[in-house]
């Protein structure tokens, strides 16, 4: 059985009289991908702070990979990965340098870093200083960067926003290949899809709590309705639409009813998606 | 600490200062300017007088006094003379009236005009005014009835004067050191406004590893360019030691006034700003060598002051140990405070 590669108990955070973190707990097993969802303010980036020891908890403990974050901070450091949403690399040093500046910082000395860009997309282009790239292919060595010490810990905060989709495959592709290695991966997202598609437990976060966690196939249970979407043709010859809820007693009798009396013509079953179950939960969206 | 972390971070810091276009540039710039207006200034001292004549008649005394400190040029018409004290050629004009030795011989007073440019100092207008009553004394054979006392206030400097290089010698120096105020800041700035600190405090790099590393590369480049400046233009040749612990100890300072500057600044401008005004304050105690008199003692409540005291009396007078070792306390004590204060500055800020 898979050991728990992070813990927090009881972690609070504030900041002044607002409480950013408001007592949570949670566990993330080695090799697991955990999406951490929640709007703006919900207390997301504290919680990573701490988690990586940029702040320390005014309450309760964090522990990575078996040890106490607060009491540990240069070894924990030493084993994860940290991608941020904002763009922090030194533009006036090329790709390679950056790479090989934070590999010195880890301790290591055999880095390939043409290899670890070509796994990002980057190949060729690793001695062009990187004030010169694109924002997407900024963001792409910044997931390069988080990778260097091929951490056993990897937060990753927004690694696909504003990419073009095939950036953003390769990124997934890439969170997807370090699970298989064995690292476990805190996954900050707005995007549903992506948390849907990427994790094997996704976390809701509001107002400092954490509202909901399980996998996204039982919170879809718990929380969320499937529907068969359908399109009549009415008789004055438009096109109506209807919706017969599933997994209820009255779904047969409902769905026999309206092959039985329209005239279909298109059906399609429709699940609920994590942000409508966000939204049931909490009663708010997750760009708020 | 680290030293394998610090290492690689002076280094990034150092790469990144030097790929700063404008600092490198004032840098390098800095360096040779100094060297270049060190070396095309006199590097002798002119102590003679030099006062313009215009005399129908001139008069032997005057012409002994030539051999005495005293150039004496004679001027062809008192307008030119005129214009020669206007435009600084002389301190003073002096101009004898074509009778003088007739008024001598039957015991008038001769009526002689001296002109002095607007900004001779009064010390210089009272010595002309005595020279030429000595010289009209001389002239006419009678003996002086008055008895001169002479008291020297403070050390006797007297055939010590420093060439005018030589007395710019610390005052570039210093200069060179105070300029690293702004590259160590806008580099600690641009580490906080980029965010990439954050990048670095989620590796094993500490806090301290952090500053420990900054200051280094804000030590070595203060400390390497007054060092090399001083090499290269000989100010090393008295008292190389003491002139090259005084520098570190400047450099030290100038990295700490650059964590505050750092601290207290948002974006290059802001860095330029403050550190001007960080910069003038320091530079301040620089002026009390260039023209001594100039400032009082309130100058001393200025660190600076102490490093620049130490270094004008060691390259230039050969001040040992026993003279500076004040100097140098006071400089400790400031890098301290100063150092104290950048540092909890900037960690206020980092929060």
């Amino acid at each position: 059985m898979a050991h728990d590669a992070i813990v927090a108990e009881e972690l609070t955070y504030r900041y002044g009289e607002l409480v950013a973190v408001d007592g949570i707990s949670f566990n993330v097993a080695e090799g697991e991908i955990l999406g951490f969802l929640g709007p703006n303010g919900a207390g997301k980036t504290t919680t990573v702070k701490i988690l990586t020891g940029q702040l320390k908890p005014k309450g309760g403990k964090a522990t990575l990979l078996g040890m106490d974050v607060a009491k540990n901070v240069d070894k924990v450091q030493g084993d994860i990965g940290v991608c941020f949403e904002v763009t922090n690399l030194y533009e006036q040093m090329s790709a390679i340098e950056n790479l090989r500046f934070f590999a010195r910082l880890f301790g290591v000395h055999s880095l390939d870093a043409e290899a670890l860009l070509a796994r990002v997309g980057l190949a060729g282009r690793g001695k062009d200083r990187v004030a010169t790239y694109s924002k997407g292919m900024k963001q792409r060595l910044m997931v390069a960067r988080s990778l260097v010490n091929r951490p056993r810990v990897l937060f990753l905060d927004e690694p696909t926003a504003g990419l073009d989709p095939t950036s953003s495959e390769s990124i997934r592709n890439i969170i997807l290949q370090e699970r298989e290695r064995g690292a476990t991966v805190f996954l900050t997202t707005h995007d549903m899809l992506e948390a849907d598609k990427l994790s094997d437990r996704v976390a809701f976060m509001n107002q400092g709590k954490i509202v909901a966690l399980d996998t996204p196939h039982n919170l879809k249970q718990q929380h969320g309705k499937r529907a068969l979407k359908a399109k009549i043709s009415t008789e004055s010859g438009g096109l109506e639409d209807r919706e017969v809820i599933l997994d209820t007693p009255e779904t047969p009798g409902a769905v026999q009813e309206l092959f039985a009396r329209e005239k279909v013509v298109t059906i399609h079953s429709e699940e609920a998606t994590l942000e409508h179950i966000f939204i049931n939960i909490t009663g708010r969206g997750l760009q708020g | 600490m680290n030293l394998r972390i610090i290492g690689a971070l002076v280094a990034k810091d150092l790469s990144l200062f030097f790929r700063n276009r404008f600092f490198a540039l004032i840098t390098v710039l800095g360096l040779v300017v100094y060297m270049v207006i060190y070396f095309i200034m006199p590097k002798a001292v002119n102590e003679n007088l030099e006062i313009g004549l215009y005399a129908p008649v001139v008069l032997p005394a005057f012409e002994q006094m030539q051999e005495e400190g005293l150039e004496i040029e004679v001027i062809e018409s008192e307008e030119l003379l005129k214009e020669g004290v206007t435009e600084g050629q002389y301190v003073a004009g002096v101009v004898l009236p074509a009778d003088i030795m007739e008024d001598f011989m039957s015991g008038q007073k001769p009526k002689i005009s001296v002109y002095f440019a607007p900004d001779v100092p009064e010390e210089i207008r009272d010595a002309v005014g005595v020279l030429i009553r000595e010289l009209a004394y001389q002239q006419t054979g009678q003996a002086l009835t008055i008895e001169i006392t002479e008291e020297i206030l403070g050390p006797d400097l007297a055939g010590m004067q420093i060439p005018p290089r030589d007395r710019m010698r610390p005052l570039f120096a210093v200069l060179l050191i105070m300029m690293e105020t702004f590259g160590m800041a806008n580099l600690i700035s641009e580490e906080v406004e980029r965010r990439t600190i954050n990048a670095l405090l989620v590796t094993p790099v500490s806090v301290k590893d952090l500053f420990f590393a900054k200051g280094i590369t804000g030590v070595s480049l203060a400390f390497v360019q007054a060092a090399l400046f001083m090499a290269i233009i000989g100010g090393m040749s008295r008292q190389p030691l003491i002139i090259l612990t005084a520098l570190l100890l400047g450099a030290v300072l100038v990295t700490g006034a650059g964590f505050i500057v750092a601290a207290l600044s948002k974006g290059f401008m802001s860095v330029l700003a403050w550190g001007m005004i960080i910069l003038i304050i320091l530079f301040i105690p620089a002026f009390g060598i260039m023209f001594p008199g100039a400032v009082t003692g309130w100058v001393k409540a200025i660190p600076s002051y102490y490093l620049v005291d130490t270094v004008h009396r060691a390259s230039n007078f050969g001040a040992g140990w026993g003279d500076v070792w004040y100097n140098l306390v006071v400089l400790l004590g400031a890098d301290l405070a100063l150092a104290w204060i950048g540092i909890m500055a900037l960690r206020r800020k980092l929060r």
